[in-house]
């Protein structure tokens, strides 16, 4: 499976910390030498200062017990760096701590006004605090880098030379410590910054890559990621330019969001349109399974790689908790499709489409009919399934036309009565200056 | 090709272009006089001085070639010098009496001490080269046997070496030189050709060639050379006394030694001055001109010390003479070459080698003076061999600067960081672009044109030599043009290499270490350099353009398409100038002819459509003019076009385009055609192909297929009928194979894509037609009639369903389609119509509205098209034209507005006056 596995491409675009939880992932999978993953997430550690993080993976590589003497030297000098930092910014803190109780929380301003005000506030201490969140974040501490970043943040202007590196340092945070409330105001924080901010076109695109990476760890937890990452990526012209041009093996994750998405079923044809687009740069078994749906037609086809799917879903960290889902909503869309063109089908070739016992098959469309997403009647003697299909009536198409013909008629002449009144009133207005 | 002189802070490569353009920008002084004093000095050489001139010409290099111990030159030297002087014999009886000249007779003496002194020196004799050893032999005895004649001459020479002999000689050699007019003729036929690495011996070859040339000019002017001789003496002495006043005054310093020869001399030369004075008053002969030669008869001073400043002056002085209207172009380059000669030959340092070099390709775009013609094919030979030396000089030694931005007086040529004014790059922009006039002068179909076109290589070459030069030593700037002219010569060339690569027969681009890299490899490194540094918009674009043609030419469609849609060319290509265009055109064309054979049908006819649709693909692509009709252009605007013409050997081949595009055209039109049959809104894809169509069905009687259009006219109605089997045939055959279809890298891959796209769409349009006749049809007879896997019947008919192309579903258990087709009522039917216009109304009033608003066009697809890296996805296909043909569709709609019933069109008024009341 590891033709598929993207996480090699995915920590491009990660921060260190990101990346450690997509390793420990493929630890459990075995798609790799094992002993090399852990190698190499020692060699990962090593360059953080998370040193409990890096002892752990010693002992699970079975090196020696003992810590070696340069760890333990490295120990001390990050507790002294950390304790050096904490005391420069423990006043501005404890401030902070104060002034959060009373009334100039409200907004940034004031509460900058007041520290400066009362507590003899000074840039440096800004500094310093943003040095400590680094520290912090480099040391593992999340929980709390976040809270000094959020000081950053309140009392740091936008045009601050670190303002980005605050917010991307927040969002780091914020999806480290799974709080995907806050993560997600983050990153839309974060992206409007980056959105507006004047970045060369190259320095955008390889900001909103990363944006792009980075939310999806964020889009998939949270409960309205599902909407949220197909507005992001396929309507968002920008996100989808920079998807195209970086980084196309995202596309997976945009067809699984679309696919386990059943209230977006119009995104599927745009998505199917960039798909087919970016099918020489990149393909993988879940845009091939959208690819033999709905461009060829090939159930067959449709159901071997559904079947890859599973394996490649099973085996990548994003996706992996959307597995039943995943799985339920492609036989549902072979289904529906299959339903749209067929007026009679046999439950057995049904249910070999759809991987499935015919017997499962059968309860699994009696289910759908039920609940009335199925317009159709079992003919069990036969063993099929018969559509009620209902070919469109004139009269019906008749009506369609009709419908929209109102609706814009109405628009015009709202608009036309708009624009008079507009007339009328810059005539009424140049006529004051008479 | 103006663009070789819109560059020019350069004068030196700034040449007169169409007439005069008089660059006088070293002024020597003794270029300061005026016409008269010309006139006068201009003749001033009797065949006395002329063949004098040639022996002292000869014995100073064999004077040179004794310096440096030069043997075997000194021997062919002094073979030259006998014949010579026997030559001048006739002259030497006649003036001196039979009396030999005394520098001749010195020259003799000299000579027989210098073989002397080398034969007894033993020592120095077994350090001669092999060559050298042999040559002194053979000219130890010859000067022996020779001067038997010269004997008592000699003697008496030795008696009194004297030192008068100097002022003898230029006399004489001013005398001599007008006898060699008899020969003259000769000498001039013999092309001008000299090895750069010449030895001494073409020095003196190639002065006396000067000579020639120069007397034939003089020849040209005045007479036939052979009546000269004759008449020479016979002239009256007493006429025009003013002129011979003035020719005293000019003749050279020391004449007055000696006055009988003078009076010859004189006689011979008023003869001259006169036959000029009366051709004069004709005026006819007045554009050829000499040059200054004449008062230079030799280049230097024969005891100058050559040094670098002389030779600078002297090149400042020819070049001065450049750009003006009298000037011997042509004796101005064999100046030049003389001049070289003679730098090589003291050893004067590389440098200055380079400058003359460079100056001789200057002189050489000099002599054509019309700009629409191409150079001689002599000279063209020459420059291509002057300007690879002098960029090998430049590579091989690495601390010469030669820059345009270098100024005249900063110019270095005797220390080691050399600092030389010139530009390699003009010269070989210029290069290029003369040998694009060449190719066109030729006829393509000739072996000329395979004969000029072999010269390629070199050019190519040249043009590496010269990226090798910027690579070095370059700004971005001058390295984007030159690599831009590495690509226009590359772009076009098919690398069959790269195909093999891609599917693998050969190792990919990563283990290419020891072969040469693909040209799409060598494409993509130069043009991404230009990308990155570029800052003129236009070098880019023709790179973009180059980039995308080369890759739709090696099949990397996708690649061609991205960058087409990134670059969004489509868009202000319309403001590029007309060269650029053309490039478009044919980008167009190749990416067209590459979507197709990568079965991208629909891109296909998108790529070529608007090229098409003009009916004049021909002009678009810059492959021949269109005959003229009531003369719609003038000869001017025809003498430009003609000018941007491609040359032969990167033409498009036509007839496949239009193949290619009308084949598409049917795949798309055909089945469209069938599935809206009796639909009222029905517009044309392709009118070309809907104009060869109708053509067809107006004939009345419609033979057999002779032509390629009338193949695809003819599968196109096979088509319609759902006949495959025919519609293929009319498509692949053996006619067809050999017009069109071998034209491409994959022929059979391409027949093969054909009809697998015949029997789909033939399918198609069988189901469009006839399915209303079934209820249902077996999905294995489909495909065992259309010779296609069941799968992809099964998927053609799915899609059709899905996209309510065909009402009907699939009945599994019996594999069959079962058509839901309802005919409408009489009252239905006709209602549906009702609404169509209806629909039409509320559509024009929309238009109508958005007029007055005046945001008409910004409707549809204009308004996202942004820049930057945005790919409009969403109209993919319309990308290509999208903008035209929705303007179209509009045309369209309107002119239907005009079919309305009355009682529609009324209403439609009275909305209208509405509209316009409530405004």
């Amino acid at each position: 499976m590891a033709q598929f596995d993207l996480t090699r491409i995915n920590c491009q675009y990660l921060d260190r910390h990101l990346t450690f939880p997509l390793l420990e992932f493929l630890c459990g999978k075995e798609i790799y030498n094992q002993q090399e993953l852990l190698e190499y997430i020692l060699e990962t550690v090593n360059k953080t200062n998370m040193i409990d993080y890096t002892m752990d993976t010693r002992k699970r590589l079975n090196l020696s017990q003992e810590m070696p003497e340069e760890l333990v030297q490295r120990k001390a000098e990050v507790l002294a760096t950390l304790k050096q930092l904490q005391n420069e910014v423990a006043p501005i803190m404890k401030a902070t701590d104060i002034l959060k109780n009373g009334e100039s929380m409200k907004d940034s301003k004031t509460f900058v006004n007041a520290l400066q005000k009362d507590y003899n506030f000074k840039v440096e201490h800004l500094e310093s605090a943003y040095k400590l969140a680094k520290y912090l974040y480099e040391c593992g501490n999340y929980q709390e880098s976040t809270s000094y970043l959020y000081f950053c943040l309140i009392v740091m202007s936008p045009n601050d030379k670190n303002y980005l590196n605050v917010l991307w340092g927040k969002l780091a945070a914020e999806i480290l410590t799974l709080n995907w409330n806050t993560a997600l105001e983050d990153l839309t924080r974060l992206r409007d910054y980056i959105d507006s901010a004047n970045f060369s076109t190259i320095q955008a695109l390889q900001q909103r890559t990363w944006l792009i990476h980075w939310s999806v760890l964020v889009f998939f937890n949270h409960a309205k990621g599902r909407d949220l990452i197909i507005e992001m990526f396929l309507y968002k012209p920008l996100y989808l330019n920079a998807i195209q041009t970086m980084c196309p093996h995202i596309m997976r994750y945009l067809a699984t969001a679309v696919v386990i998405n059943r209230t977006r079923r119009n995104a599927l044809k745009d998505l199917i349109k960039v798909i087919q687009q970016e099918s020489y740069t990149y393909r993988d078994p879940i845009t091939e399974f959208l690819e033999c749906l709905y461009v060829n037609f090939d159930f067959e086809g449709a159901r071997l790689k559904l079947h890859e799917c599973q394996t490649v879903i099973l085996n990548d960290f994003f996706i992996v908790a959307c597995l039943n889902e995943f799985v339920e909503d492609a036989r549902l869309m072979i289904f529906e499709t299959f339903c749209r063109i067929h007026q009679c089908i046999t439950i057995s070739m049904l249910a070999d489409k759809l991987n499935m016992k015919p017997n499962e098959a059968e309860c699994w469309i009696v289910n759908l009919i039920r609940n009335a997403r199925l317009n159709a009647k079992i003919d069990s003697k036969l063993g099929h399934v018969v559509m009620g299909t209902q070919p469109l009536s004139p009269y019906q198409q008749l009506v369609e036309k009709i419908d929209s013909l109102s609706m814009r008629s109405e628009h015009l002449a709202g608009l036309i009565e708009r624009k008079s009144k507009q007339k009328n009133q810059e005539s009424i207005d140049s006529w004051k200056y008479y | 090709m103006s663009r070789f002189f819109a560059n020019g802070s350069d004068s030196e490569s700034e040449s007169s272009e169409e007439e005069v353009l008089v660059q006088n920008y070293n002024k020597a002084s003794n270029f300061q006089f005026s016409d008269d004093e010309e006139e006068v000095k201009r003749v001033v050489r009797s065949t006395k001085e002329k063949r004098y001139e040639n022996l002292t010409d000869i014995i100073k290099t064999i004077r040179n070639h004794k310096k440096i111990k030069d043997i075997a030159n000194t021997l062919s030297s002094f073979e030259d010098l006998t014949r010579a002087y026997t030559k001048a014999l006739p002259v030497i009886s006649k003036e001196e009496n039979g009396i030999t000249p005394r520098f001749y007779i010195r020259c003799l003496a000299e000579l027989e001490d210098f073989i002397n002194e080398v034969w007894e020196d033993r020592d120095g004799r077994k350090n001669l080269s092999k060559n050298n050893t042999k040559s002194l032999g053979t000219l130890r005895q010859k000067v022996r046997k020779y001067i038997k004649d010269f004997e008592e001459e000699m003697a008496r020479f030795r008696e009194a070496p004297d030192q008068e002999s100097d002022v003898e000689e230029v006399e004489a050699q001013d005398s001599d030189a007008e006898r060699a007019d008899a020969d003259s003729d000769d000498g001039i036929s013999a092309p001008v050709v000299t090895k750069p690495a010449d030895q001494p011996k073409a020095v003196k070859v190639v002065a006396a060639k000067v000579q020639a040339d120069d007397d034939d000019s003089d020849d040209s002017i005045d007479w036939d050379p052979d009546t000269e001789s004759e008449t020479e003496s016979s002239e009256d002495e007493n006429q025009y006394q003013n002129m011979r006043e003035r020719f005293l005054k000019r003749a050279t310093e020391k004449e007055d030694k000696d006055d009988d020869k003078r009076k010859d001399k004189r006689k011979e030369q008023k003869h001259k001055i006169r036959k000029r004075a009366e051709d004069d008053e004709d005026g006819e002969w007045e554009t050829v001109v000499k040059g200054n030669v004449v008062e230079k008869p030799k280049m230097f001073e024969k005891d100058a010390e050559i040094d670098i400043p002389l030779v600078l002056a002297k090149l400042i002085e020819i070049m001065s003479a450049r750009g003006k209207k009298r000037t011997d172009r042509r004796l101005q380059i064999d100046l030049l070459f003389e001049l070289r000669d003679i730098a090589e030959l003291h050893q004067l340092g590389v440098p200055i080698s380079v400058k003359i070099h460079f100056n001789i390709i200057s002189a050489i775009y000099d002599y054509n003076q019309k700009i629409s013609e191409p150079m001689k094919l002599e000279h063209w030979a020459l420059l291509l061999e002057v300007m690879q030396s002098m960029m090998k000089i430049l590579l091989v030694n690495p601390d010469i600067n030669m820059n345009e931005s270098v100024a005249e007086e900063q110019e270095e040529y005797n220390a080691a960081p050399y600092f030389i004014r010139g530009c390699p790059l003009a010269a070989v922009e210029r290069l290029d672009d003369e040998f694009t006039k060449l190719l066109k002068e030729c006829d393509p179909h000739s072996n000329d044109y395979v004969a000029r076109l072999k010269d390629e290589v070199n050019v190519v070459k040249t043009i590496e030599l010269v990226v090798q030069y910027f690579e070095r030593a370059g700004s971005n700037n001058e390295r984007c043009r030159i690599y831009l002219r590495k690509i226009e010569h590359l772009y076009y060339k098919f690398d069959p290499e790269v195909l093999k690569r891609k599917r693998g027969e050969q190792p990919a681009t990563a283990a290419t270490t020891t072969t040469a890299p693909s040209s799409v490899e060598v494409m993509d490194k130069l043009c991404k350099f230009i990308y990155a540094k570029d800052d003129t918009d236009r070098i880019r674009t023709r790179a973009i353009l180059a980039h995308i043609y080369h890759h739709a030419m090696h099949d990397n469609w996708f690649q061609a398409r991205d960058l087409v849609l990134m670059s969004h060319l489509q868009d202000n290509i319309d403001a590029a100038d007309p060269s650029t265009r053309i490039l478009y055109n044919r980008m167009m064309a190749n990416l067209g002819l590459c979507a197709f054979r990568q079965e991208n049908i629909k891109d296909a006819h998108h790529c070529l459509v608007d090229l098409m649709v003009t009916g004049k693909p021909k002009e678009l692509l810059a492959q021949g003019l269109l005959p003229q009709r009531q003369h719609e252009r003038s000869a001017e605007q025809e003498k430009i076009e003609k000018q941007r013409q491609m040359p032969f050997h990167m033409h498009i081949n036509l007839e496949l385009l239009e193949c290619v595009y009308l084949v598409s055209a049917m795949l798309l039109e055909i089945p469209y055609i069938a599935a809206h049959e009796f639909d009222a809104r029905r517009r044309m894809i392709s009118k070309t192909f809907y104009q060869q169509l109708r053509s067809s069905e107006r004939q009345s009687l419609v033979g057999p297929p002779e032509s390629m259009r009338e193949h695809v006219v003819a599968a196109a109605k096979a088509m319609r009928c759902g006949n495959w089997q025919a519609c293929a045939n009319f498509i692949v055959n053996k006619k067809m194979n050999t017009k069109v279809w071998d034209l491409f890298y994959e022929s059979d891959r391409v027949r093969e894509m054909l009809v697998k796209f015949i029997k789909e769409e033939s399918l198609r349009t069988y189901l469009f037609t006839y399915s209303n006749v079934y209820t249902s049809i077996s999905i294995p007879s489909l495909a065992q009639m259309y010779e296609l896997p069941l799968p992809k019947v099964h998927s053609i008919i799915s899609k059709m369903i899905i996209n309510e192309e065909l009402m009907a579903s699939l009945d599994d258990p019996t594999e069959t389609v079962v058509m839901h087709r309802s005919e409408p009522s009489r009252l239905q039917a006709l209602a549906m119509q009702f609404v169509d216009k209806v629909t039409n109304l509320v559509d024009v009033n929309e238009k109508v509205f958005d007029m007055k608003q005046g945001n008409f066009f910004q409707r549809g697809n204009m308004g996202n098209r942004d820049r930057g890296y945005n790919r409009n996805q969403n109209n993919q296909g319309g990308n290509w034209g999208g903008q035209r043909r929705d303007n179209r569709n509009q045309r369209n709609r309107n002119q239907r507005g005009h079919h309305k019933q009355q009682q529609q069109q009324q209403q439609q008024q009275q909305q209208q006056v509405q509209t316009i009341e409530e405004e």
